[in-house]
């Protein structure tokens, strides 16, 4: 089970690399803003998935939810920014 | 490899068909908006099946009911950050993309 | 950055969120012993709470709340808390926050009193740092200007 969750989260870095593709290049703020967020939700993922395989889940689910947190905080302070100043 | 485990399997292997379909989503659609319809649907499907699939494989504790949590609140969370997004690019003046325009 | 958002959908998630992710903090900041966490991160996830209550509902409902008055008084007790359980100590007779000697004082025995007095600081950490970032967000996104003295520098100017 452990090889199937390192499979797992080779599979979910390589996703990450995929969308640091629109993070970097993306043309614009909002679609560099749109593939940071969705690298925020895979890296949720990653970090459980790597409690699983250390056999620290305890630890790494904290860390996990407070990623979650502040990724929504994060997002929900840059979207109001970019409303009010416009796109740059 | 016990029952709990052979159920938690379809669920976290669906959670990442979700996650490719999100990021091929994001890579190859044509505007802002196409993409972010790709991620903010799919990566909230995706991350909803693989934490109740890793909840499953956990078993019933304390760690459990935290992924849960984790779950409901990114169920939230998800769709409000995207709202938030897509409504600051409406303001900008982003024109959505149509096929007649090219 | 203070104005109201017009938006009733970020409103009522962040009503809805905001407690859980307070009391999320308050967890992390009792469970510094045996989990990640403490006072600095407990105290950084309260103050993210603050914030997003500002950016969601504006300078007038987030100054009810969390003004800037109360953000410098509650720095200052953190600190307080932090150096005042030090200074006991040394007043005891051990080291700066050295906890052991705090058992004469709570009335437990000296591993327990270590336990209780790294909690304690904990929350003074906590308390001080959620005080500060609030306190920095709120300088940063207001500008030093808040709405009522900007009416004023108007008036002067015309």
């Amino acid at each position: 089970m452990d090889n199937f969750f390192l499979l797992l989260g080779m599979a979910l870095f390589t996703l990450v690399l995929l969308c640091l593709y629109r993070g970097v290049f993306g043309p614009g703020v909002l679609n560099r803003m749109a593939g940071i967020c969705a690298i925020g939700t895979k890296t949720l993922v990653i970090l459980l998935l790597m409690g699983f395989i250390y056999n620290r889940v305890e630890m790494f689910i904290d860390i996990s939810m407070v990623y979650a947190f502040l990724n929504f905080v994060g997002t929900i302070t840059a979207a109001k920014y970019l409303e009010i100043k416009g796109e740059a | 490899m016990s029952v709990q485990h052979m159920i938690s399997i379809p669920f976290i292997l669906g959670g990442l068909f979700f996650f490719i379909a999100a990021t091929v989503g994001l890579l190859r659609f044509p505007d802002f908006f196409c993409r972010l319809h790709a991620t903010g649907k799919g990566d909230t499907m995706a991350v909803l099946l693989s934490l109740v699939g890793l909840s499953i494989y956990e078993g019933f504790s304390l760690t459990s009911l935290k992924i849960i949590f984790i779950a409901v609140f990114m169920f939230l969370a998800q769709p409000t950050s995207t709202h938030a997004i897509s409504r600051a690019a409406l303001r900008c003046g982003l024109q959505p993309w149509t096929r007649e325009k090219g | 950055m203070t104005r109201v958002t017009d938006d009733i959908i970020i409103r009522a998630v962040a009503r809805i969120l905001i407690p859980f992710i307070q009391l999320y903090a308050l967890y992390v900041i009792m469970h510094g012993h045996h989990s990640p966490g403490g006072g600095f991160q407990g105290g950084v996830i309260m103050g993210a709470s603050f914030i997003l209550y500002l950016l969601t509902h504006g300078l007038e409902e987030a100054k009810t709340r969390m003004s800037e008055i109360r953000a410098g008084v509650f720095s200052s007790f953190g600190l307080l808390v932090y150096s005042g359980i030090g200074l006991l100590c040394l007043i005891l007779g051990s080291n700066y926050l050295d906890y052991g000697k705090l058992s004469t004082v709570l009335k437990v025995i000296p591993a327990q009193a270590r336990s209780l007095g790294i909690l304690g600081v904990e929350i003074g950490v906590g308390i001080a740092v959620m005080a500060v970032m609030f306190s920095i967000f709120f300088d940063i996104s207001t500008g030093g200007i808040l709405p009522e003295d900007e009416e004023d520098l108007g008036a002067r100017d015309g």
